[in-house]
C-alpha cells in the first residue's frame, strides 16, 4: 500500500497509477476495478491521468544521426586497439619481473642451502677445541689404560682445576 | 515464487540480446556492432530526454557501449540484458548531470488543478465547444509543453518516467537499475503522472501555458 498514508487521495491515485501500469496484484486490481465500476469521479481520475501520460507520446522521437553507430564502433575499435598495446607493453616488463623474481628466488634457496649446510656440517676446529682439555694432557693420559681407573683418579681430585681436568 | 539462480539463468538466456552479449563476451564483433543498432537509437531517445541534448545524448550513447565493451568480460547472464544496459545509462546520465555546470533549471509550481476530462492530445488541438477556448494549438507548442512538463521533473522521476513510458519496463525492472525498491519506483512514478497533470492539463484543457522566467514559473 502507499505511504501518503494522510492522504487518502493520494494514496488512491498512487494505486489508479500501479494499476495503469498493470503492477497491482490480483487483490488490489479486484478492488481498483470495483471502485471504478462504483464511482465515476475515480474513472475520471483515472482517465486524466492516463491521457496526460499518453501525451508524452508526442515526445521527439528522431532516430539516432546516420553514421553513429559507425562511429561508436570504431571508437570501440580504438579501444579495443589500445587494450591490446597495453598488453603487449606489459609483456616484456612481465618477463623482466618473472626473470627478477626467479633471481630472488634462486639468492634465496642458495642462502637457505649455505646456511643449513653450515648449520648441519661439524666443523673441525669446533671438535678440536671440545678436545682441547684432552689433548692438553693426552701425555698423562696415555700413561693410563682404563678409564674406570682414571674416573676413580678424578672422583680422588687427585687433579686441580687449573690442569683443566674438571668438568 | 522462489527464483532459483539456475531458472533466472534460463530465463536470461532466454532473452536473445542476453545470447549476443554472450557472444560480445567472447569476443565476436559482429555480435556487439548488431546490439549497438538494436539499442543505440532506444539510449538516444532516453538519455535526449534525461539530459536535454541530442548532442550529448549521442555522446553519452557512445560512453554506454565503451563501457559495455570494457566489462564484457565480467557480463554474467543473470537478468536481461535491456536491465543491464540501462543501469549503465542511468549511471552515465547521472554522472553527466552531475559534471554539468548548473543550468537554469525550470521548476513548475503545482497549480489547482481544473475539472477533469482530460481528451486526447489531437481533440485538444481542435476548437471545440465552449469547454475550450476557441484558440488554435500547435502541434509543436504542444510538443514543446510536453517537453517542457518532463523537463521540470527530477532526474529521478524523469528516469523513471522514461524508462516505464518508452522502455516498458515493469516497476522491478527500474528498481534494478535505479538501485531503489520497487515501492520508492510505484511512489516515482505517481508523483511523476501527477506532476505532468498538473503542467499539462490546464494547458490542454484551457490554453493554459506555464509561465517561465528566470528558470521560474511565475505563481499566481
Amino acid at each position: 500500500m502507499s505511504h501518503e498514508t494522510d492522504n487518502p487521495d493520494a494514496s488512491l491515485e498512487e494505486q489508479l497509477v500501479a494499476y495503469l501500469d498493470g503492477e497491482l496484484d490480483t487483490e488490489s486490481n479486484r478492488r481498483i476495478e470495483e471502485l471504478l465500476a462504483a464511482d465515476p469521479r475515480v474513472r475520471a481520475t483515472l482517465q486524466g491521468l492516463d491521457r496526460t501520460w499518453e501525451l508524452l507520446d508526442e515526445l521527439d522521437t528522431t532516430p539516432a544521426a546516420e553514421g553513429l553507430a559507425q562511429t561508436t564502433l570504431e571508437m570501440v575499435a580504438v579501444a579495443a586497439a589500445d587494450e591490446v598495446e597495453q598488453v603487449r607493453c606489459e609483456a616484456p616488463r612481465r618477463r623482466r619481473r618473472r626473470l627478477a623474481v626467479a633471481g630472488s628466488g634462486l639468492l634465496a634457496a642458495s642462502l637457505a642451502g649455505f646456511l643449513a649446510a653450515a648449520l648441519l656440517r661439524p666443523d673441525p676446529n669446533r671438535q678440536l677445541l671440545e678436545d682441547l682439555p684432552v689433548l692438553m694432557n693426552l701425555d698423562e693420559y696415555r700413561q693410563i689404560d682404563d678409564l674406570q681407573f682414571l674416573r676413580a683418579l678424578h672422583d680422588e681430585r687427585l687433579f686441580s682445576e687449573e690442569d683443566g681436568h674438571e668438568r | 515464487m522462489v527464483v532459483t539462480e539456475s531458472s533466472a539463468r534460463r530465463n536470461a538466456l532466454a532473452d536473445p540480446d542476453v545470447r549476443l552479449m554472450l557472444q560480445v563476451r567472447d569476443d565476436d564483433a559482429a555480435a556487439f556492432e548488431e546490439l549497438v543498432v538494436r539499442y543505440q537509437g532506444r539510449l538516444v531517445a532516453v538519455l535526449g530526454h534525461l539530459v536535454g541534448s541530442r548532442d550529448q545524448a549521442e555522446d553519452l550513447t557512445q560512453e554506454v557501449f565503451l563501457r559495455v565493451y570494457r566489462a564484457r568480460k565480467r557480463y554474467e547472464a543473470g537478468a536481461k540484458f535491456a536491465t543491464w544496459l540501462f543501469t549503465i545509462a542511468n549511471n552515465v546520465a547521472s554522472n553527466a548531470l552531475r559534471c554539468r555546470s548548473r543550468r537554469r533549471e525550470i521548476t513548475l509550481q503545482p497549480r489547482d488543478s481544473g475539472p477533469m476530462g482530460a481528451r486526447p492530445l489531437d481533440e485538444m488541438l481542435q476548437a471545440s465547444s465552449g469547454q475550450m477556448p476557441a484558440r488554435q494549438l500547435d502541434k509543436a507548442e504542444a510538443r514543446d509543453i510536453v517537453r517542457l512538463a518532463l523537463g521540470a521533473l527530477n532526474e529521478r522521476q524523469r528516469m523513471a518516467v522514461l524508462l516505464n513510458k518508452f522502455e516498458g519496463m515493469c516497476y522491478a525492472d527500474i528498481a534494478g537499475i535505479m538501485e531503489l525498491s520497487p515501492e520508492a519506483v510505484k511512489s516515482l512514478l505517481f508523483r511523476a503522472r501527477v506532476s505532468l497533470r498538473e503542467v499539462l492539463e490546464p494547458y490542454f484543457q484551457h490554453g493554459e501555458r506555464p509561465a517561465v522566467e528566470d528558470g521560474e514559473l511565475e505563481t499566481r
